[in-house]
This record gives C-alpha cells, sequence and structure tokens, in this order.
C-alpha cells in the first residue's frame, strides 16, 4: 500500500469532525438541561401533563377534574422505592438524564432536597390568587403541616397527607400478657415494662418481641429522639412566611410565631439526648426485646404486628390502612400516642404535589393539585383507595373513615398535632438523601454493637459536619 | 528549454487540484486500492462510531468529570485531585474496595472449585434424563435477576423468621444473624451470589470438559492415574484455558457486583457488605455528587484493568493451550 491509498491517519483525518463533535460534547460538563415539560400547544384542549404517580390511586378523582378541565390529560410516571429517598433519588435521575415531568409527589424527605437545587416551583403567586379555595383548605389543616411544605419563606406543597409516628398496638399481644391499653400520657418507663412482658424467647419462627423498627428516618429510632429532646440538626425557624400565616392563619393560636420552613444547618447527632436514645433501643435489642433490624418502609413489620409476632411498633395513619389490606381484622391492632420521656413531641412526615420549575403548563398543573386537596377531592381519593395515609384535613378524621379498619383509637393521628404543638418535621435539610444513609449507615453500627451509640453517633455529627461543609451550594444559600 | 517545458508541466500537474471523488475514481491499480480500502473502513466506520459513542466517549467523560464537582443542576466546578483526596481518605469507600475483593476472591474461587466439582460430578455414570435434570436445575438460577435472588435470600435469611434459621433450629443450632451480623452479612451475600453463579461455571466446565481428548483421558488411566493424580496432574491442566476464562470474567464480574448487596443487605450492617459499586451509586444517585462517583468509577476502571493484566501475565505460566 503506497502513500496515495487511504491509510488509517486519512481515514481517521476524514472521520476527525465526527468523532471531535462526539468528544466535544464530553469534553466539560454543562448543567443538565433544565427538565422540559411537554411542548406547549396552541389548543387547550391538548395540554397533557406528565405526572409522577400512581395512576390507580388518582384514577378516582380524575373523571371530576377532567369535567372541569377536559383540556387537560394526565400522563402518569410510575416510580417506586422502598422509601422516600429512593424515589427522590430515582426522579433526580430521571429529570438529570432530560425525562420530562411537570408535576410529580413528594413527602417531607424531598420538599427541601427538589428546592434547594431549584427545581421545584413555589406556589405562593397561586395560593395568594385562588385565596377563597385556600381559606377553605387551609382552615382544616394545622399549621405544622403547612410550614413543613415551606422553604425559605415560600409554599412549594399543599399537604395532602401526613404521618405522624404513633405507637401501634398488637392488641391480643398486650391482653394475654396483662396489659392495660396505655393511657395517652404513659411513659418511656410504661412502654419497657410492656415491651419486656411481651418479649417471648423461642425457636426461629415462634419468637413474640415487644417492640419493633425498621432502620430509616422516619418512624425508626428517630421518635425516641424527640421524645427525648434531641434532634439530628438543631431545628431553626427560616424568615418569610408571613404572607401565608397573616392571611389564612392569622385567628389560629397555634399559628403564632412560625416562620418560612424549617432549617437544619448544624448537626447535633452526638448530643445526649440523641445517644441516650440510640442506647435505649440498643439495650432493647441486646434484651431480645426487639427483632434485628427490618430495612424497608416496613411492610415486615405490619405482617409480624398482625401475625402476633410483635407487640409495638412506630406507624402512623397509613399503618390502618396497610394492615386492613393486609387482611388483619378491625380490634386486632389499635394506635396511642408515642410515651412520653423527656417530653412527648412527635415527628410527622407530610406528603403533596410539587410543580417542576420548569413546566410549560404551570396553571394547568395548579389547577390539578388544587382539586386534589379539594374537599370533594380528597374525600374521593380516600374513599376509593381507603386510609391508606392519614388525610391533611382535619375532618376527614373521623369514625367513618376508620370504621372498616380501625383502629379503635384513630383520633390520636390528629391529636399529635393538636394537642401536642411542639410536634416537628423529621430533619430533611436539602441533603437529606445523603443524611439519611449516614443516618442508617451508623444506625446499623450501632445495632450490630460494632460501635458503641457515643462513638456511633460521634462518627456521624463528623460526617454530617463534613457534608454541611461541602454542600453549601444546595444549603440555603439565601443565609 | 524542453526541460523547463517538461519541468512546467510536473510541476503543474502537481498543483493541480484533485477532487476527492476523482482520486477515488481514478482508473488505476492506486484508485482501486483506495476503493478497496474505503469500502473496508466504511464497514467499519458504524463499530468505530459506535465505540467512540458509547464507550471512549463516555469513559474520557468521565476521566474529565472525575476532576470536577456537579450536581447535575448547577454549572459545574473544577475541584482539580480533591474528589480523589477525598477517596483516599473516604473510610466507606475504601472499605467498598476491600469488601468487593474479597468478594471476587472468595466467591470466584468457590466458584471455579464447584462449578469443576458439578461438572465432574454430571461426567459419572448416570442417565440421561437425570445429567439433563442435574444441568437444568443448577443452571436455571443463572437466568434469574440478581435482585430476584437478593431478595429471595433475604427472606430466607431472616435471622428472626427466615427459614434457614427454623431448620438450624430444629437442628438444635442458636440462630445466626446472617445479614445482620458485620461477620456474616458479605458471606450471605457471597452465598447468594454462588448460588445463582455456579450454573454458569458447571456449564463453562462441562464445555471445556467436553474439549478433552478422551485419547489422553484413556492414556491417563492406562499409565495408572487416578483420584488426585488424575485431577492434578490430568484434568486441571488440560481444563486450565476454561478455568483461565471462567477467573478473568468472574473476578471483572464480582468486582462490579451491585445487585445481590445493594437486595439484601444495603451494604450493611454499617459498611459491612458494602461494595465499590454501592459507593459508586450512592455518590452519583443519591447525593448527585457526579464528579466524586466519577473518580471512583475511574479507581474501579483501574483496579480491574490491573487484576486483569495479573491474570493474564499469571496465566502464561499456568494455562496450557493443547
Amino acid at each position: 500500500m503506497t502513500n496515495s491509498n487511504l491509510s488509517r491517519r486519512e481515514f481517521l483525518a476524514l472521520s476527525a469532525t465526527v468523532g471531535a463533535s462526539a468528544l466535544a460534547a464530553c469534553s466539560a460538563p454543562t448543567p443538565a438541561p433544565a427538565p422540559a415539560s411537554a411542548p406547549v400547544l396552541p389548543t387547550k384542549a391538548d395540554v397533557t401533563l406528565r405526572v409522577q404517580g400512581d395512576e390507580k390511586n388518582e384514577a378516582p378523582i380524575l373523571p371530576s377534574f377532567q369535567s372541569k378541565f377536559p383540556h387537560i390529560k394526565l400522563e402518569f410516571v410510575s416510580v417506586t422505592g422502598i422509601d422516600h429517598e429512593e424515589v427522590a433519588s430515582k426522579i433526580l435521575t430521571m429529570i438529570a438524564a432530560g425525562e420530562t415531568l411537570d408535576f410529580g409527589y413528594s413527602a417531607t424527605e424531598a420538599l427541601q432536597v427538589y428546592a434547594g437545587m431549584g427545581l421545584s416551583q413555589p406556589l405562593d403567586e397561586w395560593v395568594k390568587r385562588d385565596s377563597t379555595e385556600m381559606a377553605d383548605f387551609f382552615s382544616e389543616v394545622h399549621p405544622s403541616l403547612v410550614q413543613a411544605m415551606m422553604y425559605e419563606g415560600s409554599l412549594y406543597e399543599l399537604p395532602f397527607d401526613f404521618n405522624a409516628a404513633n405507637m401501634y398496638i398488637n392488641t391480643k399481644l398486650f391482653k394475654d400478657n396483662g396489659i392495660e391499653f396505655p393511657s395517652a400520657d404513659w411513659t418511656k418507663d410504661d412502654f419497657v415494662s410492656a415491651a419486656r412482658k411481651i418479649s417471648k424467647p423461642g425457636d426461629a419462627g415462634k419468637q413474640v418481641y415487644g417492640f419493633g423498627w425498621t432502620n430509616r428516618l422516619w418512624g425508626s429510632w428517630m421518635p425516641w429522639i424527640f421524645a427525648n429532646g434531641g434532634n439530628l440538626f438543631e431545628q431553626e425557624e427560616a424568615p418569610g412566611g408571613e404572607w401565608l400565616w397573616g392571611t389564612y392563619y392569622k385567628n389560629d393560636p397555634m399559628a403564632k410565631g412560625r416562620g418560612g420552613g424549617y432549617r437544619w444547618i448544624n448537626p447535633v447527632a452526638n448530643s445526649p439526648a440523641v445517644v441516650e436514645a440510640l442506647q435505649l433501643v440498643v439495650d432493647l435489642y441486646k434484651e431480645g426485646v426487639t427483632p434485628g433490624m427490618v430495612l424497608g418502609g416496613g411492610s415486615e413489620l405490619q405482617g409480624l404486628l398482625g401475625d402476633n409476632h410483635l407487640g409495638m411498633t412506630p406507624g402512623g395513619g397509613f399503618w390502618a390502612g396497610g394492615l386492613g389490606n393486609a387482611g388483619f381484622p378491625k380490634g386486632s391492632f389499635d394506635v396511642q400516642l408515642w410515651p412520653k420521656w423527656k417530653n412527648q413531641t412527635h415527628q410527622f412526615g407530610t406528603g403533596g404535589q410539587w410543580m417542576v420549575a420548569a413546566s410549560k403548563h404551570k396553571d394547568e398543573v395548579w389547577e390539578y393539585s388544587k382539586h386534589r386537596i379539594s374537599k370533594d377531592g380528597m374525600q374521593t381519593w380516600f374513599d376509593t383507595n381507603g386510609i391508606v395515609t392519614t388525610p391533611a384535613r382535619r375532618p376527614m378524621l373521623n369514625a367513618t373513615a376508620f370504621a372498616k379498619t380501625g383502629p379503635e383509637h384513630w383520633q390520636v393521628f390528629y391529636d399529635t398535632l393538636d394537642k401536642h404543638p411542639e410536634t416537628a418535621p423529621i430533619p430533611c435539610p436539602p441533603i437529606s438523601n445523603p443524611m439519611t444513609t449516614l443516618f442508617t449507615n451508623y444506625t446499623g453500627q450501632a445495632m450490630d454493637f460494632k460501635l458503641t451509640p457515643q462513638a456511633a453517633m460521634d462518627s456521624l455529627q463528623k460526617e454530617l459536619v463534613d457534608l454541611v461543609a461541602r454542600s453549601k451550594d444546595v444549603m440555603y444559600p439565601k443565609k | 528549454m524542453t526541460d523547463q517545458v517538461s519541468k512546467n508541466s510536473r510541476s503543474a500537474r502537481k498543483r493541480q487540484p484533485v477532487s476527492l471523488v476523482s482520486w477515488f475514481a481514478q482508473n488505476t491499480l492506486k484508485g482501486m486500492a483506495r476503493r478497496k480500502a474505503l469500502l473496508g473502513y466504511i464497514f467499519v466506520a458504524p463499530t468505530i462510531l459506535g465505540v467512540t459513542v458509547f464507550v471512549a466517549g463516555p469513559v474520557l467523560f468521565s476521566i474529565a468529570l472525575s476532576f470536577y464537582a456537579w450536581n447535575v443542576f448547577q454549572p459545574a466546578k473544577n475541584v482539580g485531585v480533591e474528589n480523589y483526596i477525598r477517596m483516599a481518605a473516604d473510610s466507606r469507600v475504601l472499605v467498598g474496595f476491600f469488601n468487593s475483593a474479597k468478594f471476587a476472591a472468595i466467591a470466584i474461587g468457590l466458584q471455579i472449585a464447584l462449578g469443576l466439582g458439578l461438572a465432574l460430578a454430571l461426567r459419572t455414570k448416570m442417565t440421561s434424563w437425570m445429567r439433563t435434570y442435574f444441568r437444568t436445575a443448577f443452571f436455571l438460577p443463572f437466568l434469574l435477576s440478581g435482585v430476584a435472588t437478593g431478595l429471595v435470600f433475604s427472606y430466607m435469611l431472616n435471622s428472626d423468621f427466615g427459614v434457614v434459621n427454623y431448620y438450624l433450629s430444629l437442628l438444635g443450632f442458636a440462630p445466626i444473624r446472617f445479614l445482620n451480623s458485620s461477620e456474616a452479612a458479605l458471606n450471605s451475600v457471597i452465598l447468594a451470589y454462588m448460588w445463582q453463579a455456579l450454573g454458569f461455571s458447571m456449564i463453562g466446565m462441562l464445555g471445556g470438559l467436553s474439549n478433552v481428548s478422551p485419547d489422553i483421558l484413556d492414556a491417563a488411566t492406562v499409565d495408572g492415574a487416578t483420584g488426585w493424580n488424575w485431577l492434578w496432574h490430568i484434568i486441571l491442566p488440560l481444563l486450565s484455558p476454561t478455568i483461565f476464562f471462567m477467573a478473568v470474567v468472574g473476578v471483572i464480574s464480582a468486582l462490579q457486583i451491585f445487585d445481590q448487596p445493594y437486595a439484601m443487605t444495603r451494604g450493611g450492617p454499617g459498611d459491612a457488605s458494602r461494595t465499590m459499586v454501592m459507593s459508586l451509586y450512592e455518590a452519583a444517585f443519591k447525593n448527585m455528587e457526579l464528579g466524586y462517583a466519577a473518580s471512583i468509577s475511574v479507581i474501579l476502571f483501574i483496579v480491574i484493568m490491573a487484576v486483569t493484566s495479573v491474570q493474564f501475565i499469571s496465566g502464561k505460566k499456568w494455562v496450557f493451550y493443547q
């Protein structure tokens, strides 16, 4: 082959343009294109909203929505995960990959994750615009839930549901062991005594445990931290929010002094209250009062409780529907407030729909979100789907709602907010995802006896401080 | 004068522009050779393009990204080698590297040994349908997804209500905290992986054994080779190419293990069963630290390259091709 033939070098030169173009795109990272929405079409009839959610669950309220807005169609994108942070991770990845989305559902765990990255849209302008409908809504919703949906003075979601960590109780095991159903002001010592009485060692598959919990952020050993007067971070009030409190809650004493959401900036994971709370659950495990740590969202514990292998476990209103759907009859379980330790502060999480900031159909998204939290919308949703979570509207928690499933003391769910206004959301700063990973990791090391509770929390504290330091871009930039 | 004209004519011909099409279309031997070469390059172009866009491009992108801090939604910042410095001090990532290495060494060692054992067992006298049944039974798990296998094993190995501990208790043993103890968690994941991957190893070994010339085996038998001698001096050398293939492919796959440990333990308790790829996943998709994740992937790539190179170099000493 002579020089005048097409050598490899010449071929590469000929194809350099194509190769260079391809590699040029990879040479330096640039921000991903903002999550795009479905294209705006000229006529109202053609608007299609892409929504992250479960089509089956939403089906009951779609006909009434589409009778009002026949031009708005919904296309559902189902995203599943064992826990909220896993769902949030998937959604972030989807958006980063250019997946289009107009709105989705998020719980407290992800609210500040999306807001901190600028992915979600504040709803302030619409909330102010539709003040009549909003006044009706807010009149039935506890201000704690609303504040948990705020970030840096703006409202990012309308609370649709919430779950506070209360104590679910296996009524048969209580009765069999001669334990009275606890009063609302029962204490940590009452709890430990009951848990010990219920626990019965036995061969694999036959043991009975007094208490069980999953290794996650909400409802794990976190309720003990709150009841002991601790938290993973110092909880601060963000400034702002007067526009909302002054308009919709001006006569509500429980709304007095509330700010524009929460900030969790300074980790206090190795404070004595947190270490003591971890020591409690580690000791209960050592004693054989609790089973081995369970991962995930709690379905395994639901099975144990319903099958009389577990006496008590943290759960919210969603457990009533979960146990009912799993076939456990009304009366086989009940619920009580979390026991008092240094105080009786509960933890909760709330959820609602968030609007994607890049959506080109924000007005349409708002209309659906508003329809979903309307009296009719919520009632229809819960009537059809059952009490698979706790409605945010106070009047919807009534005897009728729990008639089929129980628990008998369903009033506990809203009492947690009304009678304990200090009750607060689980700490979920914009770094909630990596924070949860660290929390569950060190919890695991303490429960495996690899680290003492103090050492585990010291390590967690150090890692949280490092995490906050390297996450300044998303951690409350307005401060 | 004539020479001058001739020189001018040659230089004019040299300067004369030749179009690309006519360059290829020249009806000469060189033109034909060019056309032939072009045809060849056209045929390989899709592959070259695919490799460039889908392999080389992402690899180069990952290497470049490892020097940035980037959460996708905000502009990237060049941080130099900070990600690598952070990784060197990140005990969680280092534990992941150590666990992956341990996982690969134990799992692949056992996989090869047990795969060979099963393959030899299936060569013993048995009816044809029994051989087919066992081959199928051992290979079927390989077709399952790692996540499904992990979930099933996590239920079976549950320390309190798992079926394995139930039978152990019937035999008088105390329950084992398969997934909740840092001593047992990684071994439990290896067990699940082994159950799934053993069939592949067995089929590979059976294929290797079927390639062994019966004449050699007959000659060995005539020479009195039996038992351990037969295995060590005859079978293993003859199977060494298959074993080498299994070791290389297996180690590459094991160093990238993610699905079973994620489904079974999430890397816990603590970091007891965390693997390299779990650290990578966590950094990229849970923490949105794409630059840091890229630096982990670069080191993972280098580790796999190094291990594979060592395998190939050492293979020259113990792999025998017939």
